[in-house]
């Protein structure tokens, strides 16, 4: 440590007892150093002065949402990944990571068959979530998947927000099959009562803006895309 | 629907200090506030990479001079590529010394933003956030040394860019 590093070393505490004494009398011995320790003083209080008054600001709503998310993000990439696996096993790690799993038995007791279905990369909508895109208008709510909103988005494609017990997505119909575009699992705690979820969920909400080409289909045009088979 | 854990609380807590270091790091406070965010997503997935006992401070304040540094990198790529613009900084010369916290912000965070990252980064660690030497250099992986040199330019600079008033 040069004399200079050794000289603010001192002016932040962390020299020991023996060096920092040796410095201060080095300092009070010397105008320009006593002088130069003043100032660089006041710089710090300046410093602590300007950024200080951050920690004592509000932090803003968008920052305290950001550390609680309303719903687990459910990783597309990652239920790829599984798409190797046997079926079965397939669905149990899917369940078991994506909090998806409520869809399987509630919905289909007999068939045995998952609400998504991954094949060739790219996770699809099985069962009873496909027929609710299929045939469900959102103004008519039947089983316990029901349709958000019904857009285009900027491939032209149609897309369908959901929402069922364990979570709710978008699906978009490419080549007359629902691609899931998004899954997010219900917070903790409004998996049974999602009827009165008040809105749809942020990260939902986020990707459809992200997508989404003009306004959302109204209940005419969601009646005759379903009658052209949404195309 | 408290769904959240002691580590979200923590990081809650946090959530000040790792804004005011934003501050510190960034040229103005909409980037301050992304980076914050992007910190707080990217702790949140590498929740499993902290060990509980050890200071999550630290290693936010790790995370968020990793993400900041490859931004920085980005932009200054991006900058590079646009014409250079004169920010038109009046460092020294604000004609009213002493008025609110937000103006003495903006000074402050402009003459810092004139200082080279790697004496920025220490400087912000050292004298606005208050980390020991030693901290500083296990959290940027650099010698005790390396960090002391930097701080003394550092703020030398600022000294000569701020004034002491």
């Amino acid at each position: 440590m040069n004399e200079d590093e050794k000289f603010f070393a001192w002016l932040d505490g962390e020299l020991d007892p023996a060096a920092a004494a040796e410095m201060e009398a080095k300092v009070a011995a010397d105008p320009a150093l006593t002088r130069l320790a003043e100032q660089h003083r006041s710089l710090g209080a300046q410093l602590k002065g300007a950024f200080d008054p951050i920690v004592e600001a509000p932090v803003p709503e968008q920052l305290r949402t950001a550390v609680r998310p309303p719903a687990q993000v459910i990783d597309l990439v990652a239920a790829r990944r599984v798409r190797s696996m046997p079926a079965l096993a397939q669905w149990a790690a899917m369940a078991a990571t994506l909090a998806v799993g409520v869809f399987v038995g509630t919905q289909v007791p007999r068939g045995g068959t998952a609400p998504v279905q991954v094949q060739g990369g790219k996770l699809y909508a099985a069962a009873a979530l496909d027929q609710a895109l299929d045939t469900e208008l959102a103004s008519t709510p039947t089983g316990d998947v029901r349709i958000g909103i019904t857009y285009r988005d900027s491939a032209g494609e149609i897309c369908r927000t959901f929402v069922a017990p364990a979570g709710s997505g978008v699906a978009c119909n490419a080549r007359g099959r629902w691609q899931m575009k998004g899954l997010f699992a219900a917070p903790e705690g409004q998996g049974g009562d999602y009827r009165m979820a008040a809105g749809m969920d942020p990260n939902l909400a986020a990707l459809v803006d992200s997508t989404i080409a003009g306004e959302p289909l109204d209940a005419t045009a969601e009646k005759a895309a379903r009658d052209k088979g949404w195309r | 629907m408290d769904h959240s854990s002691p580590f979200e609380d923590q990081l809650a807590s946090l959530l000040p200090r790792l804004r005011r270091f934003a501050h510190a790091l960034s040229r103005d406070a909409a980037d301050a506030d992304d980076l914050t965010q992007a910190t707080v997503e990217r702790a949140l997935r590498s929740r499993a990479q902290w060990e509980p006992g050890t200071k999550l401070d630290s290693w936010c304040y790790r995370i968020m001079r990793n993400l900041w540094i490859d931004t920085a990198r980005a932009q200054s790529r991006k900058s590079a590529r646009e014409a250079p613009e004169e920010e038109g900084l009046s460092v020294g010369e604000d004609p009213r010394p002493g008025i609110e916290a937000a103006v003495d912000l903006q000074r402050v965070m402009a003459a810092m933003s004139q200082l080279p990252d790697e004496q920025r980064e220490v400087v912000a660690l050292i004298l606005v956030e208050g980390f020991g030497y030693r901290e500083v250099s296990e959290m940027l992986g650099l010698p005790i040394g390396t960090v002391s040199s930097r701080l003394v330019r550092g703020r030398t600079a600022l000294l000569a860019m701020v004034g002491e008033q």
